[in-house]
């Protein structure tokens, strides 16, 4: 907030303590829904069905059960749908940083819009669209059911988010620090290399956040390719979750279950955006 | 033309039904070698590993909780997986359609999938199987099976392509004690039943005397309850027209809508059978329509408040006729399995008198032979009151298709469903069924052309 | 990856394109297959398990007079609008309240955050169970406030402001996130030199942090608008395009006619026309967004 020069009086004091409050207020308003959604969902998932059912509502479940979580892994094979998932997403995320990275500068610096498009056109197709004929393209190739497929069609998930993030950022970067390497003998790589990589820090981790997200949270494609040993989290909740059971209490545990990796996640990645954005700031100060 | 004939013979025979006792044996159509020793073995196939790809219910359920017993049996390794129905059937049908589905063994709904899978020709002839003595259990009892599964199992053609597994009959759930709370005895006929519901309903108790359900797709059941109750089935079976606009299709159409309008809890237009269970289950429901194998959770205290005071009744007395809507589900072999006859094993132990013996005991279906239902040691080991059992036999008796056996259902529930959950909004019962009825029309004269 | 160069070329033209290859090529490889097949279909006349028939334009034309598609174009785009213009401004003054330091900062980001990290299919029971017209928790508290109960999305009126509704909490912090990146770049000398000059708060927000951060919001419509329109999980989940088709989105028309009705055909049609759809809209945004670019 902007602080005067005058030097602060009663009234001040008193202005500068509402608005924190109402500040305070503020920040309260926009977390709280977040944070009670998810506190519903552990409430959920704590309850046995008579809780689950009653009306009023019963917030704090007593006594607080394991049994749905305990009927969440007897029902199916988490661990493995869990470790698919890392493998899938981890995988794909990397290899996008590899790759889209260097596409988003090259597009922004050629200003190649054309270019730009046909990378996002698989981000802008319909995934359903994908289903049938990559079902039967790899069934071809012999790669339905193994964990390849689902990666390479989460390829097309994380390299344009990738692409378009970073040509976002890299246009919005002042052309001079590289026009000097340039300038000072250096390849068009070793300029991206070592001066515009380097300031592209904040841009990474956004789009790795993002690429992160959608692919871990993508169920379409581990749903329909994988099989029954490779299929990723979603996807194997996705199966078992369904507005056709009863029970909501398994259904919350199975929700916490699969949210609960990306959440934790969140709080380690927390520091890094934090980190990546402050630099960022410190930079232009 | 021969394949409609077929059909209609067919019809006649259903209305006979599933589960009654003093059913006609299935006829003897194949020569089963009964009584040989020597030639067949559980082991067999032993060391050998199938993967088994069934729809999310009672059914699963049943055949998951004694899979080891099988492997026990036979030294073959399942590896199995239980998919909801909505995704379970896409993804039948995507892999079907590649022609080298990942699972050998599937479970099949015959309402939605028997024609689609049969003229495709996705899954295996049973018969040639069913023959083989070398294959088939000296005591598997072929005759045992009821001819309405039978039937049902046999394609057009006459192929058989699965094992019939389960018959769904549709009856009505009420809840005793509102009905005693009121003075009133279960309705015999449809003007009883909206009288009965306009008296048990006390909106400012939040007590509603119907409920049933609403959901575009799911709610066709419902209607096609009360049309079989006119006489009226939605597709000619003979000539393979809609029937969707006559009187008795509209009078059912209406019938929908007043209970649901009128005397069903807000939000029923969402409901599918879950919510509609849940609502009832919690005691201030009147009566709920549906798939009798949807009794267990109500009597099971840590999920209904009702347990013991549950009622089970038949279909009541329609104007024209009286009838139970069925549906049902048999389990079948994909005709790319390289396992055929490990596959065959498991579809047999899985229909198996053992099995089906659990399947009824448990209330989870009802079991395609006539066996369990005659057998004192399952009718004593029922986990269900002796009123669902004498329920089920009844509505088997007078058991009629709910869904017309054509290729397109699932359009056919998208397209009229949608017109029954307007109606629930107030649009007019004749002006949206006529309007489904032109939109399907020519879907169907498309697809069974 | 190594580029032409001469010291002097200033990286105008195509020099810099091949550092886009290897995406290009990775792209190109897994979507080229699956569209091919799409435009092919489209215009061929398939319903699994009936053999193929080419019918040219016969789909598209069909498409045109189908009722049911025309309304869901309709259904589409008041949900977008609605599921876009929300967030962004949400997210957007949620941006500036998260820019300024304050204690806890970091854990409040970190709660905000959640949303938009959680699995889409999975949150989306949750908040169906809480939609529950008599055994849900927020007409609970809705009868707390001494509201009365709302049908959410079991009626025709409430069904797309109750998506929306989920839609905006789901999404919004990812605009937030993206604004953020935009305000943490800013430099503070304009803000200095405004103050100086005797500038309020609101005239530095209008005059110098909005251009700032004008291409950091029209980057966050143009991915809300992207996903808004191909929005599967939530609504899926939650109303199944019901009651009726009240909230039957494009998308979902294309799953029911792919994957219930198994209309090959006619989908593949659908799909060419949702993306050129798509992409006029995405043309239009970009073109703003050009205009819009902080130099």
């Amino acid at each position: 907030m902007v602080m005067s020069a005058a030097s602060p009086g009663v009234l001040w004091h008193t202005k500068r303590a509402l608005s924190n409050l109402a500040f305070g207020f503020a920040v309260f308003v926009i977390v709280s829904p977040a944070i009670l959604v998810m506190l519903w969902m552990l409430s959920l998932s704590l309850k046995n069905e008579v809780d689950n059912m009653a009306y009023p509502p019963v917030f704090v479940p007593s006594p607080p059960t394991l049994a749905n979580f305990e009927a969440v892994f007897v029902n199916s094979n988490l661990m493995r749908y869990l470790v698919n998932s890392l493998l899938v997403t981890g995988g794909a995320t990397l290899v996008a940083i590899l790759v889209g990275v260097p596409a988003g500068y090259g597009i922004a610096k050629a200003s190649a819009h054309r270019t730009a498009i046909c990378i996002l056109i698989a981000r802008i197709t319909p995934a359903l669209s994908y289903l049938i004929p990559l079902y039967m393209l790899f069934q071809m190739l012999g790669l339905t059911g193994s964990l390849w497929s689902i990666f390479i069609t989460h390829l097309v998930i994380t390299i344009p988010i990738f692409v378009y993030v970073m040509i976002g950022f890299f246009e919005s970067l002042p052309p001079d620090l590289e026009e000097a390497a340039l300038i000072d003998g250096c390849t068009l790589w070793q300029a991206f290399r070592h001066v515009a990589l380097p300031l592209a820090r904040p841009g990474i981790v956004v789009a790795m956040i993002l690429s992160i997200i959608f692919s871990w949270n993508n169920f379409v494609f581990g749903a329909v390719l994988g099989g029954r040993q490779t299929r990723t989290l979603p996807a194997a909740v996705y199966n078992m979750l369904t507005f056709e059971q009863v029970a909501w209490g398994p259904l919350a545990a199975a929700a916490l279950l699969v949210t609960a990796p990306v959440l934790i996640l969140t709080l380690f990645i927390q520091k890094e955006i934090v980190g990546g954005l402050t630099a960022g700031g410190v930079k232009g100060g | 033309m021969k394949d409609r004939k077929t059909r209609f013979s067919r019809r006649t025979a259903l209305k006979i039904g599933a589960g009654a006792a003093g059913v006609l044996a299935a006829p003897a159509i194949m020569k089963v070698a009964r009584a040989q020793t020597g030639g067949f073995n559980w082991k067999k196939f032993q060391g050998q590993s199938i993967e088994v790809s069934l729809t999310l219910g009672p059914r699963a359920n049943n055949l998951r909780t004694h899979e080891k017993e099988f492997t026990e049996l036979t030294g073959i390794k399942v590896g199995s997986e239980v998919v909801p129905e909505q995704q379970h059937r896409q993804q039948q049908v995507i892999q079907f359609n590649s022609g080298n589905p990942q699972f050998d063994v599937t479970s099949v709904s015959w309402h939605v999938q028997k024609r689609l899978f049969g003229k495709s020709k996705w899954l295996v002839d049973m018969k040639p199987l069913l023959a083989d003595s070398q294959l088939t259990a000296p005591d598997y009892d072929w005759p045992d099976f009821t001819a309405g599964g039978v039937r049902w199992a046999t394609q057009a053609d006459g192929r058989m392509d699965t094992l019939p597994n389960n018959i769904d009959p549709w009856m009505i759930y009420y809840n005793k004690e509102l009905f005693a709370a009121k003075g009133l005895a279960f309705p015999r006929t449809f003007e009883e039943i909206v009288m009965a519901a306009e008296k048990l309903t006390d909106k400012s108790a939040g007590i509603y005397g119907w409920v049933s359900r609403g959901l575009k797709n799911a709610n066709v059941p419902v209607w096609t309850s009360f049309m079989l109750g006119h006489d009226v089935d939605p597709v000619d079976p003979t000539t393979v027209k809609l029937q969707t606009t006559t009187d008795g299709a509209i009078a059912a159409a209406e019938l929908y809508k007043k209970l649901n309008r009128e005397y069903a809890p807000p939000g029923t237009v969402g409901f599918n059978w879950n919510e509609a269970q849940t609502s009832f289950s919690q005691g201030k429901i009147g009566m709920w329509i549906d798939g009798i194998g949807f009794a267990p959770p109500l009597e099971d205290p840590t999920k209904s408040r009702i347990v013991g005071k549950v009622g089970y009744a038949v279909m009541p007395q329609g104007p024209k006729a009286r009838h139970s809507a069925t549906f049902g589900d048999g389990i079948g072999i994909a005709a790319g399995s390289k396992k055929r006859e490990a596959a065959y094993l498991y579809c047999q132990w899985a229909t198996s008198k053992v099995m089906c013996n659990r399947l009824l005991q448990s209330g989870g279906g009802s079991p395609c032979r006539a066996s369990p239902y005659k057998s004192p040691e399952v009718i004593a080991g029922l986990k269900l009151p002796r009123e669902w059992l004498s329920c089920l036999e009844a509505s088997s008796a007078i058991g009629r298709p709910g869904l017309p056996e054509i290729v397109p259902v699932t359009e056919f529930r998208d397209v009229f469903g949608v017109g029954l959950t307007n109606t629930i909004g107030g649009a007019d019962a004749r002006a949206e069924m006529q309007k489904a009825t032109d939109a399907f029309a020519p879907v169907l004269a498309k697809s069974e052309a | 990856m190594t580029a032409k160069s001469t010291a002097m070329d200033r990286g105008y033209g195509r020099n810099y394109l091949p550092f886009a290859y290897p995406a290009l090529l990775i792209t190109g490889a897994v979507i080229v297959f699956p569209w091919l097949f799409t435009l092919f279909m489209s215009v061929h006349e398939w319903k699994i398990g009936s053999p193929r028939a080419f019918v040219g334009l016969n789909n598209y034309a069909r498409l045109a007079g189908d009722e049911r598609f025309i309304e869901s174009i309709g259904t589409t785009l008041y949900f977008t609008l609605l599921s876009v213009v929300l967030p962004v401004v949400l997210g957007t003054a949620c941006a500036l309240i998260f820019n300024e330091r304050f204690p806890l900062r970091g854990l409040c980001r970190a709660i905000f955050i959640l949303p938009m990290m959680a699995t889409p299919v999975a949150i989306a029971l949750v908040w169906k169970m809480m939609f529950h017209p008599q055994l849900g928790v927020l007409n609970y508290l809705l009868s707390l406030a001494g509201l009365p109960p709302s049908l959410w999305h079991t009626s025709l009126d409430t069904v797309i402001p109750t998506l929306v509704m989920v839609e905006v909490w789901h999404w919004t912090p990812l605009v937030m996130l993206i604004v953020l990146g935009g305000l943490a770049a800013a430099p503070t000398e304009p803000y200095e030199s405004a103050r100086l000059d005797g500038a309020n708060p609101w005239q530095m927000f209008r005059y110098i942090t909005l251009p700032l951060i004008m291409p950091f919001v029209v980057l966050a419509v143009v991915i809300r608008t992207i996903d808004a329109l191909k929005a599967f999980d939530t609504i899926f989940v939650i109303s199944e395009g019901g009651p009726g088709t009240a909230s039957e989105t494009i998308n979902i028309y294309l799953y029911l006619q792919a994957f219930a009705f198994y209309n090959i055909g006619y989908a593949s049609a659908i799909v060419v026309v949702f993306f050129v759809l798509i992409i006029l809209m995405a043309m239009v945004l970009l073109w703003l967004r050009q205009k819009a670019k902080w130099s």
